[in-house]
C-alpha cells in the first residue's frame, strides 16, 4: 500500500480540500472555530467478500432499528414481551411523546443511518454505535475520492475498487421514495454548523434546494418553501439537518430561532416527509444498543450477523457485580452525551475518582453502560513522511427506500494521539477514504 | 349531573405592532364518560384561518399564522357541557399508559420530595385508587394554597420546597408522588365552576381506567369540573402557544366563567 502513487499526492489534495472549504466548525470556550478535516492519502481497504459480510449486517441491524421505531411509538409489542424494560424507554432523552401515533411517510424512520463499527485485531468487527438523529460524514469521503481522482487517475485504473460517487443517487433515491409532492429541500441551521460544508455539498450533487428556516413556512397543513420573490412552492420532503428539538418551536423548544413553526404538524398529517424521522433518538442511545441483537432475534428471526462490542448495564444487577469486579478492564459511557464526550475508562481513574464514580453509578445505573475495551486495529497513516499506526474507525452509512442500501464506501476516522481509542472528529481527529475493492 | 356553560377568552394586547405571529390553542373539552360536549365555538381575532388536528396525547388543536399586522390576538371558546359526578373519566389506550408512569419536566422529584414521600409510603392503603386518594389528603393537608409564589415554568421539587404553589403545582407534585409509587398518573388541563381562571388535577391509571382527582381541593372530580387537556405534566397541554415577531411588551388577559345552566 506504501507503493501507491497516490501517496505523492497528499498535499494537492489536502490543498484542494481546504481550497474548497471541506472543514469541520467547533465550539471551544463558545467561541466557533472552523477546522480542516485532515486527510490521509492511505485508505482503508475492505476486501469485496469481507464487505458484503458487513453489508448483511448492517441492513439487517437498520431493518431491526425501523422496526423497533415503529413499534415504540405505538404498540410497544417488545416491552409488553419483556424484551426491553419500559424504562430505558421513557428515561431516554432521544424518546419524544409527541411522536406516538405518528407514522412517517412509508413507514420509514431511518433514511440515513450512520452505524459505527471498529474492527479487532482478531479480525472481529463491532458495532461501536448506531447514529440514526442526523448522521453526519459521507460528504469527507466522496470529495476526498473526487480529488484523489483528479491528482492520481492511475491509482484508480491500477486498482480495482468500488465507485462512491454514488452516494448522491443513494440519497436522492432515499428523498425522492417519499416525496409526498413538492421541491426536495436540505434544511441547515446555517454556516456556523459544525458540518455546513456537507450540506451544501450533499445540495449540489442531490440537486436539492439547501434552505434555511426562515425560506420554509406552513400554511393550511403544508410546507412551502417561498422563492425571493415572494412566491410559495410546495415541498414534498426535508433532510433536515436540524436536530428534532429545534426543529419546531411551536412543537419543540420553545426557543428555537433555526426552526419552522408547525412543520412537525404538516409531518404529522403526512403532508411533508422528515429525513430523518423526529424520535429516532430513542433507538441509538447508548443504553438501547445493548438491545439491539435482542431486537434483531425479535423482530426479524434471525441470528445478528455482526457483534456488539460485549456490554453490561448496571441496570441489571448481575451486570453492575460484573462492573464492580472488572472496574478496571472496562470503559464506561454515559448514555446522555454523545460526539466523545462522557466516556470513561476505568484503569485511568484516581483512586477518588473512582469512588465518585461508583457513588454516582450506583445512584443512577440506568445513566451508564460498560464495555469491554476493545483492543482495535490500528491503521497506518502517513505523518511526516513516515508511516505511523493509529487507531480507527468506520462510520458505514445505509440509506433506506424501499429496501435498505449499504454505501460500499465510509467514513474512516482516525485518532491523531497514539494513546487515544476515541476517533470522533469533534475531539480532532482525522479522516481516510475507505476503498471496497471490487473484486 | 350538571349542564355548564362555559367561556374561556384570552386576549395579549402588544405595545408595539405584530408582524407575524404563530400560535397553537388546545382549549376544546372532549368527551369522556363522565361529560358531553354539547356544542363548541370559537372566535378568533384577527380572524385568520386555521388548521385543525389534534397531537399525540389526544388533545384537539387548532393552529395557524397571523401575517397581518396586528397590535391584539384573542379567541374566545364557548360551549356547553353536560358533566356528571363519576370520577371515571374514560377507558385508557394501554398501549399509551406507560410513558404516564415516568418522570418527565416539571413533574420531577428531587432529593426533599423523595424525602417526603419516604416519609409518608409506609401508612399508604394497597388498592391503587385509595393510595392515590391518600397521597393526594396528604398533599393537601402539607402544602399551601398560594398564588404568585410560582410560575408556569416551577417544577414539582421546587414547589415542594417553597411548600406552597397554585393547583399547577399540587398536580405536579402529586404527580410525582404517584410516579414514586409506580402509578401512572398525568396532567389535567379544564376549568371548574366557580373560578376565574383555568384549574389542573390528576388523572390516575386504576384498573384500566383514567380517573380524575382534584389535590387542589382535596377530592375526586365532580361535576363541576370541565376536563380539557391531558399530557404528561403543563407544557403538554398548555390552552394556547405562540411566537411573534415583534410586539414589545405585551398584556395578557385571561377571562374564564363557568356557570350552570338552569333547565
Amino acid at each position: 500500500m506504501e507503493q501507491l502513487e497516490l501517496l505523492q499526492h497528499t498535499d494537492t489534495v489536502n490543498e484542494l480540500l481546504a481550497r474548497y472549504g471541506v472543514k469541520f466548525g467547533i465550539y471551544k470556550n463558545n467561541v466557533f472555530k472552523e477546522q480542516l478535516f485532515p486527510f490521509d492519502a492511505i485508505p482503508r481497504v475492505i476486501e469485496c467478500e469481507e464487505f458484503s459480510f458487513l453489508e448483511r449486517g448492517l441492513k439487517q441491524r437498520v431493518m431491526a432499528l425501523n422496526l423497533f421505531l415503529k413499534d415504540i411509538y405505538s404498540k410497544k409489542q417488545i416491552v409488553k414481551d419483556g424484551i426491553v424494560p419500559e424504562d430505558f424507554i421513557f428515561a431516554s432523552s432521544g424518546y419524544m411523546a409527541e411522536c406516538e401515533g405518528v407514522m412517517p411517510v412509508k413507514g420509514i424512520y431511518s433514511h440515513i443511518s450512520g452505524i459505527d463499527l471498529v474492527k479487532g485485531k482478531d479480525g472481529t468487527w463491532y458495532i461501536l454505535e448506531d447514529n440514526l438523529r442526523v448522521p453526519s460524514g459521507a460528504s469527507y469521503p466522496m470529495i476526498a475520492r473526487e480529488f484523489c481522482r483528479r491528482s492520481s487517475p492511475n491509482t484508480f485504473h491500477d486498482n480495482h475498487l468500488e465507485d462512491n460517487r454514488n452516494y448522491a443517487a443513494l440519497l436522492r433515491r432515499a428523498m425522492d421514495y417519499v416525496n409526498t409532492g413538492g421541491h426536495t429541500v436540505i434544511l441547515t441551521p446555517g454556516r456556523y454548523n459544525a458540518a455546513y460544508f456537507e450540506h451544501s455539498y450533499l445540495a449540489e450533487k442531490t440537486g436539492a434546494h439547501l434552505v434555511n428556516g426562515s425560506e420554509l413556512m406552513v400554511e393550511d397543513d403544508k410546507l412551502y418553501y417561498v422563492t425571493v420573490d415572494g412566491r410559495r412552492e410546495r415541498v414534498g420532503v426535508v433532510y433536515r439537518r436540524i436536530s428534532d428539538e429545534y426543529l419546531d418551536p411551536m412543537n419543540f423548544n420553545p426557543e428555537s430561532l433555526i426552526g419552522i413553526p408547525h412543520i412537525y404538524d404538516v409531518f404529522r398529517k403526512g403532508n411533508v416527509a422528515l429525513m430523518n424521522a423526529p424520535g429516532n433518538g430513542v433507538a441509538d442511545d447508548k443504553g438501547i444498543y445493548y438491545f439491539v441483537p435482542k431486537m434483531i432475534r425479535y423482530y426479524l428471526d434471525e441470528e445478528p450477523i455482526l457483534s456488539n462490542a460485549p456490554t453490561y448495564l448496571p441496570f441489571y444487577e448481575k451486570d453492575m457485580q460484573y462492573v464492580l469486579a472488572h472496574f478496571d478492564e472496562l470503559v464506561l459511557k454515559d448514555v446522555a452525551e454523545a460526539g466523545g464526550y462522557g466516556v470513561v475508562f476505568g484503569r485511568s481513574m484516581t483512586k477518588a475518582q473512582k469512588e465518585d464514580f461508583i457513588a454516582l453509578l450506583k445512584r443512577e445505573p440506568r445513566r451508564f453502560i460498560a464495555q469491554e475495551i476493545i483492543d482495535f486495529q490500528d491503521l497506518d497513516i502517513l505523518e511526516s513522511g513516515s508511516v505511523i499506526p493509529r487507531k480507527a474507525d468506520l462510520r458505514a452509512f445505509v440509506l433506506m427506500a424501499d429496501e435498505p442500501v449499504v454505501w460500499k464506501s465510509g467514513l474512516t476516522r482516525f485518532s491523531r494521539n497514539p494513546d487515544s481509542f476515541i476517533v470522533n472528529s469533534s475531539q480532532g481527529g482525522g479522516f481516510k477514504d475507505t476503498w471496497v475493492l471490487s473484486q | 349531573m350538571k349542564r355548564l356553560c362555559f367561556n374561556y377568552y384570552m386576549k395579549i394586547d402588544y405595545s408595539e405592532a405584530v408582524s407575524l405571529c404563530h400560535f397553537t390553542i388546545k382549549c376544546f373539552p372532549k368527551n369522556t364518560l363522565r361529560q358531553k360536549v354539547e356544542g363548541v365555538s370559537i372566535a378568533l381575532s384577527p380572524a385568520v384561518p386555521y388548521s385543525i388536528g389534534a397531537d399525540s396525547f389526544g388533545n384537539r388543536q387548532i393552529y395557524g399564522r397571523d401575517d397581518i399586522v396586528h397590535h391584539s390576538f384573542s379567541f374566545r371558546i364557548t360551549g356547553r357541557v353536560r358533566t356528571g359526578n363519576d370520577a371515571w373519566e374514560e377507558d385508557a389506550d394501554e398501549d399509551q399508559t406507560a410513558v404516564f408512569r415516568h418522570p418527565y419536566g416539571l413533574n420531577r422529584a428531587g432529593e426533599s420530595l423523595w424525602a417526603y414521600h419516604d416519609q409518608i409510603a409506609e401508612e399508604l392503603p394497597e388498592d391503587v385508587y385509595e393510595k392515590s386518594l391518600s397521597l393526594m389528603h396528604r398533599l393537601y393537608h402539607d402544602f399551601n394554597y398560594e398564588k404568585g409564589v410560582t410560575d408556569m415554568h416551577t417544577t414539582a421539587e421546587e414547589a415542594w420546597c417553597l411548600g406552597k404553589g397554585v393547583c399547577q403545582d399540587y398536580a405536579h407534585i402529586l404527580i410525582a408522588l404517584l410516579h414514586m409509587e409506580r402509578i401512572p398518573a398525568r396532567y389535567v388541563t379544564g376549568m371548574l365552576i366557580g373560578e376565574g381562571a383555568s384549574h389542573a388535577w390528576v388523572e390516575v391509571l386504576y384498573r384500566g381506567r383514567w380517573y380524575g382527582i382534584d389535590p387542589t381541593n382535596d377530592g375526586p372530580v365532580a361535576d363541576g369540573h370541565i376536563k380539557i387537556g391531558v399530557g404528561r405534566e403543563a407544557s403538554d397541554c398548555l390552552i394556547n402557544r405562540g411566537i411573534m415577531h415583534g410586539g414589545g411588551t405585551q398584556m395578557q388577559t385571561i377571562e374564564v366563567t363557568v356557570s350552570e345552566e338552569k333547565t
